[in-house]
C-alpha cells in the first residue's frame, strides 16, 4: 500500500502543529466557536450528543496493521476501548475531548493517518473498492489514481470552503462495490481501446433530503487530465452552487437545476482554459505512486476448488465452515488465494461497525499472520483481509470465531448499514442502532437467514442518509414528529450497476413496529418468490403493493393516522 | 479603526493595517490607505474623499454602472478607484469590462460575505488564471486569520482583516506549511526528484 514519502509526512505533522495552535486560539478564547466549528470540522471533530467526535479518513479504506494497532491504543487512550467503521471508510471515536485532539492526531501522523477533511464543506476522504487489486472482476486498479487525486485535494485551498460537502467514488471494476452514482463525483476507470488510462465522470449523485443518482457528464478523460478537469467542475460549484439553503446546497441540486447537458456544457467551458495546464498529473507522479500498489509477494500456489477447501475442516465443522466461505470469502486474480470479510456485525451488536480495541489488536495479527499485513474497510463496515491463502482459510475462519467477527452473514440480512444515530449524533432524528439490534435479535437464525439470501438492510438516523437507507432493498429512516421517533420504510433501493433509490411506502412506524413490520415485509418475499428470485428482483417483479400491503396490516391505525399524509 | 469621516453604515469595515503577501515576498503590514464603499447612499455617488482617506473601492456593480462619468473617470485616471468583487458577482459575464478595467484599477478585490463562503476564492483564481491580473488583489469583508493561507495560494496578495483579527497570529500563517500538493498561483506542488 502506499507509503508517505517526506512531502506527505511534513504535511500531515504540519496539519496536526496547525491545528494544535488553532485548538489553543480556541480553548484561550481568541476563536470564537462559531469561527473554530469550520476548522475542527476539516480535521473530523464534530461535537456530538455526550462529547466530541474524531473521524479518522481510511484514505481508499485501505490501512495496515500498525495503523490499526494504533486505532486501538487511540481507542484505550482517549476514548471507551472501541472504535466505529463508518460507511465512507472512516473511522469514528466517540468520546474524545477537544483538549486530547491534537495529540490524537499526532499519535496518528507517526503512522502516516490523518483526519483531514474527514468533515466541513470540501473534498472528503475518497473512497473506492474494499477489493481493489484483488477483485476478478477488475479492469483496473483505481488504488493509484485514488492515491494521486487524496494529495491533489489534500488542502485544496480554492475548494477549502464549498457550499456543502464534495464526495468522490473511484471505481475500477465491472461490478460497482462504491455506490458510484450516489456519489457528488464518481470516476469511473477504464481502459480504451488503446489500453489507455480513462476515466468517465458521473456528476450529481447523492443522498441525504433529495436522492438522486449521478449523471454521466463525461466520458474519456485521459487520467493526467482529471485535475484540470475537476478543477473546473469543482469551480463551477463553489461559484453557483446554492449557499442559501443547506439542504439544496450539493452539487445534485445545482445539476438539477441546470440539468445535466447544461452543467456538463459549463464545465466543459471552463475546462477548455485549464486543460493543458501543469495542474494535471505526469508520468513521474504517477510512477511515484504506482509502485507503492504493486502486488505483494505472492506465492506460487496452486488453485483449490470449493470441495478442497471445505476439506481442511473436520467434518464435523464442515457445514458452518462452509457456510462462511460462501458468505465471507470472495474470489480473488491470484490462483491460491482469497479475500476473507470479517463481520463486525454479530447478532445484537452494540452498533454495526464497532470494533473494540482487543478485536481490533487482535486483527491486526490477523493481518499480519494472513494477509501481508494489510486490511480494507468497506462502506458496509465490515473489515477485509484481501490476500489470504485458500489452504489457509480454515485456520483464520477459527482465529476469527475467537474474535467474533466471523458470523457468515455478508449481505444477508443482518449486515446491517447504519449509522450511529441518536445514541450519539446530534443531528440525528431518531435512534438507529436499537432497531439494527432488534432486526439482529428477531432473524438470528443463520438458517432463515441464508434462505433469504441476498438482501440490504440499511438504516439512517436522519435524513443525511449516513447509513445509507436510499439504497437499501430495505431501508429504514429516522424523523422525527412531534418529539417522538418514528421510522420510515423504504423499499427498491440497491446499490451496485443497477443502483436505485429505494420508494417510501407510506406513514412511519413506532420504534416497536419496525421487527414486526420486516417480518412482514420479508414473510412476503418468501411467499411470492420463484425458485432462486432474490429480494430486490421479486420486488421488482412484483412491485410495492403486496409488500406494502403486509407492512401495514398490523400497524397500530390510531396513532398512524394522526400523522397520515406526512410521510415525506 | 474606524474610518475618519464616513459613517461606519457607508463602509465595509476592515483593519487599518494592510497584511500584504506579495508573491515571492515577504508579509508585512502597511497602513490601510483605502476605504471600502459598500455602494450605498447610491443617488449621491461617491462618499466624500476629501477629507478622509482618498482612495476608495467601490462596489464592481456600481462600476459598471458608473464608470463612464466624468468624476469617476478623472478619480480614476488619477488612480483613487479601484473596484470590489461581490461574491456572487460572476466575474467572466463582463470581461470586457474588466480587461479595460486592468489598465486603470489600482487594485481590485473580492468580498467575504462570511468567512465560511468560498466564491471568493474561485474570484481570485479566475482573476489571476483567466484575465492574468498581475496586480494586487486584496480580500475584504470577513477576512479571518484562518482563511489566509488558502487565500495566499488562490491569488489574495493583501488582506483587509476583520478589525478584530491579532495581526500578529496573522502574520504567522504563512509559514504553516512547507509542502503544498497540489498547484497554486503562487506555488507548484512539491514533487520528488525521483
Amino acid at each position: 500500500m502506499y507509503k508517505y514519502d517526506h512531502i506527505d509526512q511534513t504535511l500531515v505533522d504540519q496539519r496536526v502543529a496547525q491545528f494544535r495552535d488553532q485548538v489553543a486560539r480556541r480553548l484561550d478564547g481568541s476563536l470564537a466557536e462559531e469561527e473554530f466549528r469550520p476548522l475542527r470540522l476539516q480535521n473530523g471533530l464534530y461535537h456530538q450528543r455526550h462529547a466530541y467526535m474524531l473521524r479518522v479518513a481510511i484514505p481508499y479504506g485501505l490501512f495496515n496493521s500498525k495503523q490499526l494497532r494504533t486505532m486501538a491504543l487511540i481507542a484505550e487512550k482517549y476514548d471507551r476501548g472501541y472504535g466505529h467503521f463508518t460507511t465512507r471508510q472512516n473511522i469514528q471515536y466517540n468520546w474524545v475531548t477537544l483538549e486530547d485532539t491534537p495529540d490524537i492526531l499526532a499519535e496518528l501522523a507517526k503512522v502516516e493517518m490523518h483526519a483531514i477533511q474527514t468533515s466541513g464543506n470540501c473534498i472528503r476522504n475518497i473512497t473506492s473498492d474494499a477489493f481493489a487489486g484483488v477483485a476478478v472482476d477488475e479492469y483496473v486498479d483505481p488504488r493509484p489514481v485514488c492515491e494521486l487525486l487524496r494529495q491533489w485535494s489534500t488542502l485544496h485551498p480554492e475548494f477549502a470552503h464549498l457550499p456543502r460537502k464534495f464526495k468522490f467514488a473511484i471505481n475500477g471494476a465491472k461490478e460497482d462495490r462504491t455506490i458510484l452514482l450516489c456519489h457528488d463525483v464518481g470516476i469511473e476507470l477504464k481502459k480504451n481501446t488503446n489500453g489507455e488510462l480513462i476515466a468517465d465522470i458521473y456528476a450529481g449523485g447523492g443522498m441525504g433530503r433529495t436522492p438522486i443518482l449521478g449523471s454521466l457528464i463525461k466520458t474519456g478523460l485521459p487520467w493526467q487530465l482529471l485535475p484540470s478537469y475537476l478543477t473546473a467542475l469543482l469551480r463551477a460549484y463553489n461559484r453557483f452552487g446554492r449557499r442559501d439553503n443547506l439542504y439544496k446546497a450539493r452539487i445534485k441540486i445545482l445539476v438539477k437545476a441546470l440539468s445535466p447537458e447544461e452543467f456538463a456544457r459549463q464545465v466543459e467551458g471552463e475546462w477548455l482554459f485549464n486543460k493543458d495546464s501543469d495542474v494535471n498529473f505526469t508520468q513521474a507522479e504517477w510512477d511515484r505512486v504506482a509502485k507503492h500498489f504493486t502486488k505483494p509477494a505472492y506465492l506460487s500456489l496452486v488453485k483449490l476448488s470449493d470441495q478442497q477447501v471445505i476439506n481442511t475442516a473436520s467434518e464435523l465443522e464442515r457445514a458452518s465452515f462452509a457456510r462462511w466461505l460462501e458468505r465471507n470469502v470472495k474470489p480473488h486474480q491470484v490462483p491460491g488465494y482469497a479475500s476473507v470479510i470479517l463481520s463486525l456485525k454479530p447478532h445484537g451488536s452494540v452498533a454495526p461497525g464497532d470494533a473494540t480495541t482487543a478485536q481490533m489488536l487482535a486483527i491486526a495479527d490477523l493481518a499480519d499472520q494472513y494477509s501481508f499485513g494489510e486490511l480494507r474497510a468497506t462502506h458496509e463496515q465490515n473489515l477485509v483481509l484481501a490476500d489470504v491463502e485458500q489452504s489457509k482459510l480454515h485456520e483464520l475462519w477459527q482465529e476469527a470465531k475467537k474474535q467474533k467477527v466471523a458470523l457468515p452473514n455478508i449481505g444477508l440480512l443482518t449486515d446491517i448499514i447504519a449509522c450511529p444515530g441518536g445514541d450519539f449524533c446530534s443531528l440525528a432524528n431518531a435512534k438507529s442502532l436499537p432497531i439494527a439490534k432488534a432486526i439482529q435479535e428477531r432473524f438470528d437464525d443463520l438458517d432463515y437467514l441464508f434462505d433469504l439470501g441476498d438482501i440490504s438492510l440499511n438504516i439512517s438516523g436522519c435524513i443525511n442518509s449516513c447509513g445509507h437507507h436510499h439504497v437499501g432493498n430495505i431501508g429504514v429512516l429516522g424523523v422525527d414528529k412531534d418529539g417522538e421517533e418514528w421510522y420510515q420504510i423504504t423499499l427498491g433501493g440497491e446499490q451496485g450497476n443497477d443502483a436505485a433509490i429505494g420508494k417510501v411506502i407510506g406513514p412511519s412506524f413506532y420504534a416497536d413496529e419496525i421487527p414486526d413490520v420486516i417480518t412482514n415485509v420479508i414473510n412476503t418475499y418468501v411467499n411470492q418468490r420463484s425458485e432462486d428470485e432474490s429480494f430486490i428482483d421479486a420486488y421488482r417483479r412484483i412491485g410495492v403493493t403486496p409488500f406494502k400491503e403486509a407492512a401495514y396490516k398490523n400497524a397500530k391505525k390510531k396513532e398512524k393516522a394522526e400523522v397520515a399524509g406526512d410521510a415525506s | 479603526m474606524s474610518q475618519a469621516n464616513v459613517s461606519n453604515s457607508t463602509v465595509i469595515a476592515a483593519h487599518d493595517q494592510i497584511l500584504h503577501f506579495p508573491k515571492g515576498g515577504k508579509p508585512n503590514l502597511a497602513p490601510n490607505e483605502w476605504l471600502i464603499w459598500n455602494g450605498s447612499q447610491d443617488e449621491g455617488g461617491l462618499p466624500d474623499l476629501e477629507h478622509g482617506k482618498q482612495n476608495v473601492l467601490v462596489p464592481f456593480a456600481w462600476w459598471v454602472q458608473h464608470h463612464q462619468a466624468s468624476d469617476i473617470q478623472s478619480k480614476t485616471k488619477a488612480g483613487h478607484i479601484g473596484v470590489w468583487f461581490a461574491a456572487d458577482d460572476d466575474i467572466l459575464k463582463h470581461a470586457e469590462l474588466i480587461e479595460e478595467g486592468k489598465k486603470v484599477w489600482p487594485l481590485v478585490s473580492a468580498h467575504f460575505p462570511i468567512f465560511r463562503d468560498g466564491r471568493s476564492f474561485s474570484t481570485a483564481a479566475l482573476l489571476r488564471d483567466r484575465f492574468q491580473w498581475t496586480g494586487e488583489v486584496r480580500a475584504i469583508g470577513d477576512v479571518l486569520i484562518d482563511q489566509l493561507l488558502q487565500g495566499a495560494r488562490v491569488g489574495f496578495d493583501s488582506f483587509a482583516l476583520r478589525p478584530d483579527q491579532n495581526l500578529d497570529v496573522a502574520l504567522k500563517q504563512f509559514d504553516l506549511f512547507s509542502e503544498t500538493t497540489q498547484n497554486s498561483w503562487r506555488d507548484k506542488r512539491a514533487t520528488l526528484n525521483i
